[in-house]
C-alpha cells in the first residue's frame, strides 16, 4: 500500500486524489504495532484483558497501565501509543462527571464514547490566537466498556473518530487471530467467568511469553460492582483455571 | 437632611428588571401518576394582563413543568428548559428522565445565582421506577422531592390545606385504622379544584381559568378520567406514559 | 485541554481564562471591547414619550388606536407623531413610552423585513413572528439592564388567524382579545372588556371601531397626557391600513355644572 506514497501524506488534512487521509490511515496502523487488547460482552457484563509486554526483567509490570476507569460504570482498555490515550480518557472522565453533575444520573456508555471520539479529528492546523490544536492524529485505539440502562456494551474506537459497539473485539498486534478466536468461541449467553477464562485464551495464544498474572492483566464491569481491575490474586486464580 | 429640599439632591433612580406576575400553581404525586395544575390568570398590580396565560407546560411524556413568578423569566426559563431537552434527546437519543431534569433545572437556576430568574418552579411526572413525583424549586434552584406542594400568590392558603388533606396534619386515624400514603386520582383532582376555586374565592391575583395537568405510568388505567368535562390528551404515544389536560372555568372577578 | 465541544474551534480569550482551567461551560467572550463602557450611561427613565395604545380584536381582523402627542413630561412636545406602524403585510405595532426608543425599534424592524425579504425563502414574517422577535429583543434588553422602555402591541393577521399581544420593557407579555398599554389599562380596558369580551368573533369594524372611538374620547377627557388627535389602524384579510389622523368629537358643556372644584362665587 505504500507504493502510492506521494505529496498527500504530508498533511494531516489533506485528502489524496483517491479520497483518503493518509495520516490518519497510518494512525490506525500504529495500532497493529500495539500490544494486545481484548474485549468481550456478555449478558453478566464485560470484560477487558490486555498484554502487558514486560520487555526487562527491571521493568516493574504493575507499572504498565493499559487498563483505566472513565467512571463506575465505565472502563477503558487500549491499544498503541497509550500517552495519547491519557487525554482521551480525561475528556471521557470529565465528560462523565459533568454529566451526573447537571443531570444526576450516569452517562450512557455510547454517549461517553462519542465524546472521546468528537476528539479524534481535532487535529491540524490552528488559526491564529485559537486554541492550540494537536498536530497529529491519535495513535491508539480504545476498548470502552460499561454498563448503562441498556445494558452491558463494548464500544471500540478507533484514529479516525469511528466507533462501533462489539460483542467482543481484539485490537492491537495479534488483533488478527485474536479476533477469529473470539468468532469461534463467543457466544451468546456466556457467563462472566467463562468471558474471563476466553480473554485469557485469547491472550495466550497470541502472546509470544508465556501468560501468567504478571503479564496480562483483566478489568470487569458489572451490574453489582461496576468497574474493577481484577487484584492478582483473583487473576492468579483465573490463571490457574485456564 | 431637610426634607424641603430632597428634590435639588440628585435621585438615583435604579430600573428594576423585576415584576411578579401573580397566579398559583400546585402538584400532587400519586403512587402512579402525578397531577400539575396552575390557574391561567395573570396580573400586574390590581390589572388583570390577561384571563389567559398557561403557567403549566407539558416537557416530555412524564414530565411536565409548572412555573410561577415574574412571568418573562418563567417563559424565557421554559424555553431553555425545552431547547436543553431536545439537545438531550439528539445527544443521548432517549428522552430525559425525570430525576434528571430536575437536576438541570437545578444546574439552570443556580447558572443565574446571581441575577435569578424570579420564578418558582415545581415539576411533576412519572419517575423512571413508574412512580409518581413531585420535585419543587426555590428561585436560585435549592429542591426537594415531595408529595405535594403549592407555590405563587395563595401559596399560603393553599399549602396548608394541602398538608391537612394530603400528608393528614392534625387528622387522628379513626382508632384501628391509618391514613393512607397516596390517595386515588378522582380525590386528588377533586382536592386540586377545591384548591383553586378556594384560593381564587380568597385572593385577587386567582381565578379566570384552571389547567390541570395528568400524567399517567404506563399501563395505568383511565380510571376516574372517562368522561371528565374539558378533558384533552397531550401525549404523543399510548403505549408509554400518557399525559392528560383538563381545562376547567374559575371565577372572573 | 478544554473539555466543553461548544468552545472548540472558537477563538481563546486570555483575560478571561488564560489556561483553559474553568470549571463551568462559560463560552469564552470575544465581543469587542468599548473602551469608554464606564461612561455610557442606560435609559434610566424615558424622556419624550407617547401615551396609551387601545387594541381589540373583531370579526375580520384586529383594530388599533393611538393618539398622536409625544409629550416632554407635561409638555404636550408634539402634536404629529405617529404612534401606529405598518411592519411587513400583516401586522401593525403601536407603542407607548419613550418615542426614541420607539423609532430604534422600527429600524430593527425594518431591517428584519428588509433581510427577510432579501432572502426570498417563501416565509413572510407575520404578527406572530414580529411579537416573538420583539419579545426577545425587549428581554434580552431588560437582562441587560438596558431596557427600551415603551409598552408596545402589536396586532395582526395572517392565514386566516388573527393575532393581538403585548410586550413591554420587562419582556413580559401576554395576549387577549382586547388589550390597553399606560393609563387605557386603567380607564379603557374595562370599557373594552365589557364591550367585546365574548363577541370578539362577532363584532363588526364599525362597532369595533366606534368602541375604540369612545374609549379613546373618555381617555382624552381623563388623561392629562393625552390628545385629541388620533389614528386608527385596520388590520384585515385586505391588507394593513392606517388612517389619517382624526379629531374627537368632545363636549365640555358638563363642566358648567360641576360644584365643588376651584374658585367659585356660589
Amino acid at each position: 500500500m505504500f507504493l502510492t506514497r506521494s505529496e498527500y501524506d504530508r498533511g494531516v488534512n489533506t485528502f489524496s486524489p483517491e479520497g483518503r487521509l493518509f495520516q490518519v490511515e497510518y494512525a490506525i496502523e500504529a495500532i497493529k504495532l500495539g500490544s494486545t487488547t481484548v474485549g468481550v460482552r456478555t449478558p453478566e457484563g464485560v470484560v477487558l484483558g490486555v498484554e502487558k509486554r514486560v520487555q526487562s526483567p527491571l521493568l516493574e509490570s504493575a507499572s504498565i497501565e493499559k487498563i483505566m476507569e472513565i467512571d463506575t460504570h465505565l472502563g477503558c482498555a487500549m491499544s498503541g501509543l497509550t500517552a495519547d490515550a491519557r487525554t482521551m480518557i480525561d475528556h471521557a472522565r470529565v465528560t462523565a462527571q459533568n454529566h451526573s453533575f447537571t443531570y444526576n444520573e450516569q452517562i450512557k456508555v455510547e454517549s461517553a464514547t462519542q465524546a472521546v471520539c468528537d476528539l479524534a479529528l481535532r487535529f491540524g492546523e490552528s488559526v491564529h490566537e485559537e486554541e492550540a490544536m494537536m498536530s497529529r492524529p491519535f495513535g491508539v485505539a480504545l476498548l470502552i466498556a460499561g454498563i448503562d440502562e441498556l445494558g452491558p456494551q463494548l464500544f471500540h474506537t478507533d484514529p479516525s473518530g469511528t466507533f462501533m459497539r462489539y460483542e467482543a473485539k481484539a485490537i492491537g498486534s495479534g488483533s488478527e487471530a485474536a479476533q477469529s478466536e473470539l468468532q469461534d468461541k463467543w457466544h451468546k449467553q456466556m457467563t462472566l467467568r467463562e468471558a474471563e477464562i476466553l480473554t485469557l485464551r485469547v491472550l495466550k495464544q497470541v502472546m509470544e511469553e508465556k501468560l501468567d498474572h504478571h503479564n496480562v492483566q483483566l478489568a470487569q464491569v458489572t451490574p453489582g460492582k461496576g468497574f474493577e481491575i481484577l487484584d492478582e490474586v483473583k487473576l492468579k486464580e483465573l490463571v490457574d483455571d485456564m | 437632611m431637610n426634607p424641603m429640599n430632597t428634590a435639588s439632591h440628585p435621585q438615583q433612580r435604579q430600573f428594576n428588571p423585576y415584576t411578579e406576575n401573580g397566579g398559583t400553581i400546585l402538584a400532587i404525586a400519586g403512587l402512579d401518576f402525578s397531577v400539575i395544575a396552575g390557574d391561567t390568570r395573570q396580573s400586574e398590580g390590581y390589572n388583570i394582563q390577561t384571563r389567559y396565560a398557561p403557567k403549566v407546560f407539558r416537557l416530555t411524556d412524564r414530565a411536565v413543568l409548572a412555573v410561577n413568578g415574574f412571568a418573562a423569566d418563567g417563559n424565557m426559563f421554559v424555553k431553555k428548559v425545552k431547547q436543553r431537552l431536545e439537545w438531550y434527546r439528539h445527544a443521548h437519543a432517549k428522552d430525559m428522565p425525570l430525576h434528571a431534569i430536575a437536576r438541570l433545572i437545578q444546574t439552570m437556576l443556580y447558572a443565574r445565582r446571581f441575577f435569578p430568574y424570579y420564578v418558582y418552579n415545581i415539576l411533576g411526572g412519572i419517575e423512571d421506577d413508574g412512580s409518581g413525583a413531585v420535585y419543587s424549586f426555590d428561585p436560585v434552584g435549592s429542591y426537594e422531592r415531595e408529595t405535594c406542594r403549592a407555590a405563587g400568590a395563595a401559596q399560603s392558603l393553599v399549602q396548608p390545606f394541602l398538608d391537612n388533606q394530603i400528608y393528614f396534619k392534625n387528622q387522628q386515624p379513626a382508632l384501628g385504622t391509618s391514613h393512607p400514603a397516596h390517595l386515588p386520582l378522582p380525590q386528588v383532582l377533586r382536592l386540586v379544584i377545591d384548591s383553586f376555586t378556594g384560593a381564587t374565592e380568597r385572593h385577587i391575583e386567582v381565578g379566570d381559568g384552571l389547567e390541570m395537568f395528568v400524567v399517567l405510568a404506563k399501563g395505568h388505567d383511565l380510571a376516574g378520567l372517562e368522561g371528565i368535562a374539558g378533558l384533552q390528551e397531550m401525549s404523543t404515544k399510548s403505549d408509554g406514559e400518557r399525559i392528560f389536560v383538563i381545562r376547567r372555568e374559575l371565577k372572573k372577578d | 485541554m478544554d473539555h466543553f465541544p461548544g468552545n472548540w474551534g472558537r477563538l481563546r480569550n486570555d483575560d478571561y481564562d488564560a489556561y483553559g482551567t474553568f470549571p463551568i461551560p462559560h463560552r469564552p467572550s470575544n465581543a469587542p471591547k468599548d473602551t469608554f463602557s464606564e461612561g455610557v450611561q442606560r435609559t434610566q427613565q424615558p424622556i419624550v414619550t407617547g401615551t396609551s395604545v387601545l387594541a381589540i380584536k373583531f370579526k375580520d381582523g384586529i383594530l388599533m388606536a393611538a393618539d398622536n402627542l409625544a409629550s416632554y413630561g407635561s409638555l404636550a412636545r408634539f402634536k404629529d407623531v405617529q404612534r401606529l406602524r405598518p411592519v411587513g403585510d400583516y401586522t401593525v405595532i403601536g407603542a407607548g413610552g419613550d418615542m426614541s426608543d420607539f423609532q430604534y425599534i422600527q429600524s430593527l424592524l425594518d431591517d428584519l423585513v428588509v433581510e427577510e425579504f432579501t432572502s426570498q425563502d417563501g416565509h413572510n414574517l407575520g404578527p406572530k413572528e414580529i411579537h416573538e422577535y420583539l419579545s426577545q429583543v425587549m428581554y434580552g434588553r431588560r437582562t441587560k439592564i438596558n431596557p427600551l422602555w415603551n409598552s408596545i402591541l402589536v396586532g395582526g393577521l395572517k392565514d386566516g388567524q388573527r393575532f393581538l399581544a403585548y410586550v413591554d420593557l420587562l419582556g413580559t407579555t401576554y395576549s387577549a382579545d382586547t388589550l390597553a398599554t399606560g393609563y387605557g389599562a386603567y380607564i379603557a380596558q374595562p370599557l373594552l372588556r365589557r364591550a367585546v369580551e365574548g363577541r370578539a368573533d362577532t363584532l363588526t369594524e364599525e362597532e369595533a371601531a366606534k368602541i375604540l372611538e369612545d374609549c379613546m374620547r373618555v381617555l382624552f377627557y381623563r388623561d392629562a397626557r393625552s390628545l385629541n388627535k388620533y389614528q386608527i389602524a385596520t388590520i384585515t384579510a385586505s391588507g394593513v391600513s392606517i388612517s389619517d389622523s382624526k379629531a374627537l368629537e368632545t363636549s365640555w358643556e358638563f363642566a358648567e355644572g360641576i360644584r365643588g372644584y376651584g374658585a367659585q362665587t356660589q
